[in-house]
């Protein structure tokens, strides 16, 4: 397997440090940093023409519809080529970012959430450059800002002022802002979810279904910061849950082996339940570079069709 | 090594402050925010071997800061042979005056004194030489220097506890002044009598009192304290400060009483610091109040006086009650309303008492009867025989010729003390006047008075005339005399003319004769004589003259307690019954004269005559507040206050300046300072030190989130 590191990158063949992605202020800048790093390395990359739906002209077929056949290219190249309308050859994407107050944590200098939010941006900036239709909708226990899949001019700015806004919420709450965007959206198209997924497995697994089943096809992209994976505290001390308010006095060494395992249990079930809808899930720490992540998300984007699809549901 | 301020050194146990801080250092208050507790659970601050162990040096430099710090401020000195400083001159003499009047009486007051009495002896060297003397109304020696200097030195202390023991608080008044003036000689005789000894050590008086403000300092007006002698005032303070005193006020008024006027008058004062201005006056019975007692308010330091109707019908009530104050030892007042006394003038003569032109008939209306006496004209013919009472009466008045076994008895009556006045009527009472000077005659002869006479000489020195010595009351011109008899005064020896008239021929003449006294008047009162019965000047005059018979006595409204009280003399033995039951057999014959050293109601019974009297707390006593100091140094003493010094704490307080000194020389505290601070920088450089390390150590620790993703 070609390491991400050699497909990805700059010119100078480094990645994107997120602590320092997350100096710049301005969200689309950060998008564009990290989208125009992305294409400089994909042109020195042997593999072309990525693309979350790369048939925009088709040739031509007989029995297919001769009023969309492009004429001005027929003039230009002799041949009949199929012009696709926007609407059904784009991709409508919806990007679910949580900002519940389990996301504010961060030990890196910056939050799950600004991480989760620049992915976000980046992901709309380079679905947007494609022409692809993009929405987002931000929620904590409930929807907090909501925008339809568009492309226009002007909705990438709308969008990113929608990331930008400050998580205000308590805690995660998958149930009701699922449950919504599946009514509100209706045609099918790709869903995007950036949590932290620190909450029961037991209502993720519903709540997920719901989306697979309207036939939405779901990526779920589990933001964690590193701290919550290894745990690294070294004084012991009293513990402030974000979400419930809750106290709790912990001794990080004695704990540690226990809190590992529990937390690894938690991954696993949810890597499970997303494995058993057909969910893409994808886990990592805030401290991965963008480029990573984007690449990850292209190439899975890519391998979709030779996935089996085992949704047994 | 020893300690200037040992007492520093309780703050080396601040060592245990870091020690608790390096223990409890795992279980400190700090927060950390995690996104979500789900996948953790409590765990008990735990206090593990290693975190101590970590930062054990940590720990030891925090404590040898502190410790050094504590040691520091002991000032700590290496000590030199310290000579003893023990008195090795001559001890002190030291009187200690013990309050016992009863003021002393009060909640706890005794207690102390005592205690500080006996401390003092305790503190004593065997050099030294004490001398306890207890007073009040007067000074008593419990314990002597002699007595003191003679018991063996370990029996010195007993015996003044012993001696102490023995006393408690009396009922008298406090006379202070005198008490400190008969301390003050003792300490000065002894060194006078030691001349030999030049060297005495040093003098003192230790008073132990609670310097109320009754305490009488008059004693002191006219001493002067002596040189070299140091007065130490150990005041004693009262729990309860109010104090409220009765006094009865003398009752100047001489007319009877009227059924509803007061029958007393009582003064209730109030002490300056008193703390209660509330109380209740009444009758009592020695228990409980007879009858209503009346509410008054008596502000602190101010007194109020309170009239007091007779008690109920039938009550028994000699005693007035005060309610409402918090030291009882001068709330009750004993009382006997005043009887008058009878007093007895025997006039010898044989005129007819309803006949105005004699002597006799003026005589009887010049003594009007009042409260406090009633004098009783005791009329005989010259013959008749003497009744017992008549011997009794203090003035015989003679103005008729007496056979010669009368004028017998009546020298022999005045030979004893008694006073006789002969009125020379008319010449033939020269018999009389011979007789009872004992002289075979004495000429008289009628004077012969142009128109009138007058007095002109009088000697105004004499008791008989003092009260008339005012220019006011001193003019006799308005006394015509018409007639009287011419007396030589050379034929009576002793004789001294207390008055003559303008033509200097004696008018009243005073004879002493044995024990007694003769007083010649050479003319008569009558109005064939004188105007003199008619004057404005006769009554005074013959009241004088029974005052000066001894027939009146100044009025005693009370007696206080500590007063010796006459009475009045009879053959037969005395019994006196006290106010607290017990009794006392005085033999017959002995000096009839009681002293009252209790409150109350004493009896006394002879045959079957009683006689009773009230003595009551000396008013002064009731003045409870403390006097200030500064008033025995008005009258120039020398006043150390006892700031509680003994002889060991004078020495330990020498020793301690001693070791300043040293101290001062040594200044080891600078070393220790100057440690401290190295101190302090290698803690500070060590703190820096590990603070930074486990960062450090941390950082190169924490696994990649990537890597245990991977």
């Amino acid at each position: 397997m070609i390491s991400p590191a050699d497909q990805v990158g700059h010119a100078s063949g480094e990645l994107i440090d997120p602590q320092a992605l997350m100096a710049i202020r301005s969200l689309e800048m950060r998008a564009r940093v990290v989208v125009e790093g992305f294409w400089t390395g994909i042109h020195r990359s042997p593999y072309h023409g990525f693309s979350v739906e790369f048939t925009e002209y088709r040739q031509y077929t007989p029995g297919d519809d001769p009023r969309y056949l492009d004429w001005k290219l027929f003039a230009r190249s002799d041949r009949y080529f199929i012009k696709k309308f926007e609407d059904e050859t784009n991709l409508r994407c919806h990007i679910l970012a949580d900002n519940s107050r389990s996301m504010t944590f961060g030990t890196r200098g910056y939050t799950k959430a600004q991480y989760a939010n620049t992915l976000a941006a980046t992901l709309a900036y380079f679905l947007h450059q494609q022409g692809d239709a993009i929405g987002v909708l931000t929620f904590d226990e409930r929807i907090r800002e909501y925008l339809p899949a568009r492309h226009r001019p002007g909705h990438l700015r709308h969008l990113m002022l929608a990331l930008e806004k400050p998580a205000a919420g308590a805690a995660t709450d998958l149930v009701a802002p699922l449950k919504r965007i599946v009514e509100i959206v209706r045609k099918r198209g790709l869903m995007v979810l950036l949590s932290d997924l620190l909450a029961p497995v037991e209502t993720l697994e519903n709540n997920l279904a719901a989306l697979t089943a309207s036939g939405h096809e779901v990526v779920v992209f589990q933001v964690l910061d590193p701290a919550e994976v290894a745990f690294d505290f070294s004084k012991a001390a009293l513990f402030h849950d974000l979400e419930s308010g809750r106290h709790l006095y912990v001794d990080p060494e004695s704990v540690r082996a226990e809190y590992q395992r529990r937390f690894e249990a938690h991954c696993r079930a949810v890597e499970a339940i997303c494995t058993k809808l057909g969910i893409v899930h994808r886990r990592f720490a805030t401290d991965r570079p963008l480029e990573l992540v984007l690449f990850d998300f292209l190439r899975e984007r890519m391998n979709r069709g030779k996935v089996v699809k085992r949704n047994t549901a | 090594m020893s300690f200037l301020t040992p007492l520093f050194l309780l703050g080396a146990l601040a060592v245990a402050a870091p020690i608790l801080f390096h223990l409890i250092r795992q279980t400190s208050k700090e927060k950390t925010e995690f996104s979500s507790l789900m996948f953790l659970f409590a765990v008990p601050p735990r206090v593990t071997r290693r975190s101590r162990l970590e930062h054990i040096l940590l720990l030891i430099l925090r404590g040898l800061v502190l410790s050094l710090l504590a040691f520091a401020f002991a000032r700590p000195f290496l000590p030199k042979a310290f000579t003893s400083d023990l008195p090795t001159g001559p001890g002190k003499r030291v009187v200690v005056l013990v309050d016992t009047s009863a003021s002393m009486r009060r909640d706890g007051l005794w207690a102390d004194a005592r205690t500080k009495a006996e401390s003092l002896c305790r503190a004593a060297t065997p050099a030294d030489s004490v001398a306890v003397f207890a007073f009040d109304r007067e000074v008593r020696r419990l314990v002597t220097h002699e007595q003191w200097t003679s018991a063996a030195a370990g029996q010195r202390v007993a015996l003044a506890v012993d001696a102490l023991a023995k006393t408690s608080p009396g009922w008298n008044g406090t006379q202070l002044g005198q008490a400190l003036v008969a301390a003050a000689s003792v300490l000065d005789d002894a060194r006078t009598d030691n001349a030999a000894q030049p060297t005495r050590g040093p003098r003192q008086v230790v008073l132990i009192s609670d310097l109320a403000e009754g305490s009488r300092l008059d004693a002191l007006q006219a001493f002067e304290w002596p040189k070299g002698t140091e007065l130490i005032v150990e005041p004693l303070k009262a729990k309860k400060p109010t104090n409220a005193g009765l006094q009865l006020i003398a009752d100047t008024d001489e007319n009877e009483k009227k059924p509803g006027e007061a029958l007393a008058r009582v003064r209730v004062s109030n002490s300056t610091d008193a703390k209660r201005e509330q109380f209740q006056i009444g009758w009592s019975d020695g228990k409980d109040f007879v009858g209503k007692p009346q509410d008054i308010y008596v502000p602190p330091g101010q007194s109020r006086v309170v009239a007091l109707t007779a008690p109920p019908l039938g009550a028994v009530a000699e005693r007035v009650l005060l309610r409402g104050d918090d030291e009882p030892f001068d709330n009750s007042l004993a009382l006997i309303p005043p009887e008058a006394a009878r007093i007895g003038v025997l006039y010898l003569g044989g005129e007819s008492a309803t006949d105005t032109t004699e002597p006799l008939y003026f005589l009887e209306r010049a003594f009007p009867p009042t409260r406090r006496q009633v004098v009783e004209v005791l009329a005989r013919p010259p013959a008749a025989q003497f009744l017992p009472s008549d011997v009794e009466a203090p003035l015989i008045i003679l103005t008729d010729t007496l056979s010669d076994e009368r004028n017998a008895t009546v020298r022999r009556l005045l030979t004893d003390g008694k006073t006789v006045l002969l009125s020379l009527k008319n010449r033939n009472v020269e018999r009389t006047l011979a007789g009872l000077l004992g002289k075979e005659s004495v000429s008289a002869e009628e004077a012969k008075v142009a128109s009138y006479a007058l007095l002109a000489e009088i000697d105004f020195q004499h008791p008989l005339f003092a009260p008339f010595a005012d220019p006011r009351f001193s003019d006799f011109t308005k006394i015509h005399f018409w007639k009287y008899r011419r007396l030589d005064p050379t034929q009576l020896p002793g004789a001294r003319a207390l008055a003559k008239f303008d033509t200097g021929d004696p008018a009243l003449l005073q004879v002493p004769v044995g024990k007694g006294t003769l007083y010649i008047l050479t003319t008569g009162w009558q109005p064939a004589d004188s105007q003199l019965a008619l004057s404005s000047k006769f009554l005074p005059l013959l009241f004088s003259l029974l005052e000066q018979a001894g027939g009146i006595r100044p009025p005693i409204t009370q007696h206080i307690v500590g007063d010796a009280v006459p009475l009045t003399a009879t053959n037969a033995a005395v019994r006196v019954t006290k106010p607290d039951g017990t009794s006392l057999m005085l033999g017959a014959g002995t000096a009839a004269v009681i002293q009252a050293e209790q409150p109350g109601i004493f009896t006394a019974i002879s045959g079957t005559m009683t006689q009773r009297f009230a003595a009551n707390l000396d008013p002064a006593e009731s003045k409870t507040a403390p006097l200030p100091i500064e008033a025995l140094e008005h009258l120039g003493l020398p006043v150390t206050r006892a700031d509680g010094k003994t002889p060991v704490q004078v020495a330990e307080t020498k020793r301690q300046l001693a070791n300043a000194e040293l101290e001062g020389r040594q200044k080891l505290w600078r070393w220790l300072i100057a440690f401290t601070l190295v101190f302090v920088t290698l803690e500070t450089l060590l703190a820096g030190w590990l603070a930074k390390r486990p960062a450090a150590t941390a950082s190169s620790e924490t696994i990649s989130p990537a890597a245990r993703l991977s």
